[in-house]
């Protein structure tokens, strides 16, 4: 199922990247993901109405 | 016409595109010999060898970009803020010292070109590393310049007003200079070294530099058209989000083939595919603004700087964006990197990304200077813009056809050796490809001229439209 | 009762998110520099001994013979230093122990190697080698790239009238526009002997880093088709 690491030197890195795509969404995963609590987190507090309109 | 009174900082701003603007000129002479070159080899041959015109080409483009930058910054920055810029003393000293030591750097590169293989070269004629040559003792110089410029940024919106555009300008102009400490250091390590000149060359133009047009690109919205503050500070948070997300990793594309470890050929190709994507949104954002407030009757107030800008989205969508990731993926890159084809990308790129938006902030200035409140296209300034772009536009077509054959014939056919090399420089493909691009840079270079001329007199060539003639006859 | 919102208007909600992704994407630029730096860090004559490949090897190499052979394990063309030796997983490596004479000598020792591409890297720089040729691809594209230059087999067909395609080399790089091989002549840059050899060390150092198969097919192709000039 895991493909081997090929490259010179093996990291952490390196066998994230299970062939295609694997490490970069990985990676676009860890940055945008956190993007839905903060959506909530904005969404309970504009409810709220304790923002200052800016 | 009735003349305006500036602040201190702008009349600052104005020296700054001043000499942006001549270096600019030296920019497309030393273009112009360079391709000259490329189909008379012998053409100033042991004068100004092709080496020191290349490296005045690109050192003139990017010290005029940033000079230009500054200024640009120097302009709104109290507009924005509202107060005249704290510290304007040391600034206008840091203005001197910054042009005297470009003044040395490239009388140094003129005359004296090269130096041996020492340390002492290094110091004090060309560091040799494309894009910032410049030797260590003006890097130190250029770094105790830009953090007088920082100070200015900073102390000012600390005591004036801090809009949003203040604050990702802020953010970005600091680590803006503080990438190019990376590249301040010498190795012997070839690959290590391309490594730090990677993170300021494309840390600068695919990440910090975009960010900053993005920034100044919704000042001049908000001044030619008088778009809603709110909803471009929006659109600029979007684009520093998208731009910093996929611009930071996508510095991946630069370390397929440097001696970098593997995995960097999936960061590279993903995010640096995604590059595009906040350029689309400047692009959407800009024709959105211009198709609302069209819809409401008003009129825009600065109309070549509109222009500008629109040919900023529009070039920097199409340069950047399509030209960079039609050969961003290792797959593409293995044999394209190293060809006419950056240079075809890099042509587009950075006139569209950088060189529209710095002419429009250049028009934005033109217009407070003149105190006019509107400023109209003049004829010049049509001819500037349109021969300008479609030469530089065709020019990046000719380059393109110039790479698709060094592609085909130097890598795919010959397995990239010398012979293979000249092989695809002699093929007729190649050669007209490179034909065409000189007379294309002719036309840029003609268009250069009404652009000067225009910078200079649009105030007093305002056209009159009927209306306004026949009310004066009136 | 909940008004109705919009977030996705919210400035402050765009804002937060610029923070947090340019704040990520930094630390995993960091977090993978690190990682990479330690990968690029120059090799060593412990690691020849040991027979460790390096990404970037110990200038030793200018003692070894090089080539560039297709590695069935890795996929793509890597540097073979000193012969070739099969993988454990299969696929070839570099042996380490074929010798070769560089500059009549084959027996550099680490400081001395690395005194030479001291100068050839300071050399490079000082002549500007970058705004006409590209070095692992980046540069100008006015002249041929030098990744792979010491393999050149151009090089192979002078190497017998210099005894040896490192004094052609050096030879060429002395008085370029007398050995021009090509109507855009390279300019006399007064490269003194001493640079030359440095320079010459320097691209057989630099032809033994690890591009990851980067130029492809190199030096593979010969006489192909290309008839319609």
């Amino acid at each position: 199922m895991f493909e081997p690491c090929r490259d010179v030197v093996c990291s952490f890195w390196s066998y994230l990247n299970q062939g295609p795509m694997t490490l970069t969404i990985f990676l676009h995963t860890l940055i945008v993901l956190p993007m839905i609590w903060i959506y909530f987190d904005e969404k309970k507090r504009l409810e709220r109405g304790d923002i200052p309109n800016e | 016409m009735q003349g305006n009174k500036l602040y201190q900082s702008q009349e600052l701003a104005i020296k700054y595109f001043t000499v942006a603007i001549i270096l600019f000129g030296a920019q497309l002479l030393f273009g112009l010999v360079a391709a000259i070159q490329y189909l008379y080899p012998d053409f100033l041959f042991n004068t100004l060898d092709f080496s020191i015109a290349r490296m005045l080409h690109i050192n003139a483009l990017v010290v005029w970009l940033l000079y230009a930058m500054i200024g640009a910054v120097y302009w709104l920055l109290p507009d924005e803020a509202g107060i005249e810029v704290v510290g304007i003393k040391l600034a206008n000293i840091a203005f001197y010292i910054l042009t005297a030591a470009v003044a040395v750097v490239v009388l140094v590169y003129l005359f004296v070109q090269v130096g041996p293989g020492k340390e002492s070269t290094i110091w004090f004629i060309t560091e040799g590393r494309e894009y910032i040559e410049a030797p260590r003792w003006a890097d130190i110089g250029i770094v105790a310049v830009v953090l007088v410029f920082l100070y200015n940024v900073y102390a000012t919106v600390m005591r004036g007003r801090q809009t949003g555009i203040l604050t990702v300008l802020m953010a970005d102009l600091i680590a803006l200079a503080g990438l190019y400490l990376a590249g301040m250091f010498y190795t012997d390590n070839i690959a290590v070294d391309q490594y730090w000149w990677w993170w300021v060359v494309h840390l600068w133009v695919e990440a910090t530099w975009e960010v900053y047009v993005a920034a100044v690109g919704g000042y001049i919205l908000i001044k030619t058209l008088n778009a809603n503050r709110k909803v471009v500070e929006m659109w600029l948070w979007i684009e520093v989000a998208m731009m910093f997300g996929s611009g930071i990793l996508g510095l991946g594309h630069h370390y397929f083939w440097i001696g970098t470890p593997e995995y960097w050929w999936e960061i590279g190709a993903l995010f640096s595919a995604l590059e595009p994507v906040p350029l689309i949104g400047l692009f959407v954002h800009v024709l959105y603004d211009w198709g609302k407030e069209r819809g409401k009757g008003n009129e825009i107030k600065n109309v070549p700087a509109f222009a500008w800008l629109t040919v900023e989205t529009f070039g920097n969508f199409l340069g950047a964006g399509v030209w960079g990731f039609m050969h961003t993926l290792p797959q593409i890159n293995l044999y394209t990197h190293g060809t006419q084809w950056p240079a075809a990308h890099g042509h587009l790129a950075f006139y569209g990304a950088y060189v529209a938006i710095m002419i429009s902030a250049m028009y934005i200035a033109v217009q407070g200077k003149a105190g006019l409140e509107r400023l109209k296209m003049t004829k010049a300034g049509w001819w500037a813009i349109s021969l300008i772009s479609v030469g530089v536009l065709l020019m990046t077509v000719s380059l393109t056809v110039a790479a698709y054959t060094q592609t085909m014939v130097e890598r795919g056919m010959h397995g990239a050796t010398w012979e293979g090399y000249f092989a695809a420089q002699s093929n007729m493909w190649f050669l007209q490809g490179i034909g065409w691009r000189l007379v294309t840079g002719l036309a840029v270079i003609v268009g250069y001229g009404f652009l000067v001329y225009d910078l200079i007199t649009c105030p007093k060539h305002q056209p009159v439209e009927e209306g306004e003639t026949a009310a004066a006859a009136a | 009762m909940a008004q109705k919102v919009s977030v996705w208007t919210s400035n402050r909600f765009w804002r937060r998110s610029a923070t947090w992704i340019t704040g990520v994407a930094s630390v995993l630029l960091i977090l993978l520099t690190f990682d990479s730096m330690a990968q690029m860090k120059m090799g060593t004559a412990e690691d020849i001994a040991k027979k460790i490949d390096k990404r970037i090897p110990s200038p030793l190499v200018i003692n070894y013979t090089i080539e560039y052979k297709l590695d069935p394990y890795r996929g793509h063309e890597i540097p073979i230093i000193g012969g070739e030796m099969q993988r454990k997983e299969g696929g070839i490596k570099s042996a380490y122990e074929k010798k070769e004479k560089f500059f009549g000598r084959d027996d550099y020792t680490e400081e001395e190697a690395r005194a030479l591409i001291h100068k050839g890297k300071l050399t490079i720089q000082a002549k500007n080698c970058m705004d006409c040729h590209t070095l692992l691809g980046n540069g100008a594209y006015y002249a041929p790239d030098l990744t792979k230059a010491w393999l050149d087999p151009t090089w192979e067909t002078l190497a017998p009238a210099f005894n040896g395609k490192e004094y052609a080399m050096a030879a060429f790089l002395q008085d370029p526009p007398k050995m021009a091989m090509h109507e855009r002549k390279m300019p006399n840059l007064g490269i003194t002997e001493e640079e030359a050899k440095a320079v010459v060390a320097y691209l057989k150092f630099m032809s033994a880093i690890d591009t990851n198969g980067f130029p492809r097919n190199f030096g593979k192709i010969k006489g192909a088709v290309d008839a319609r000039k």
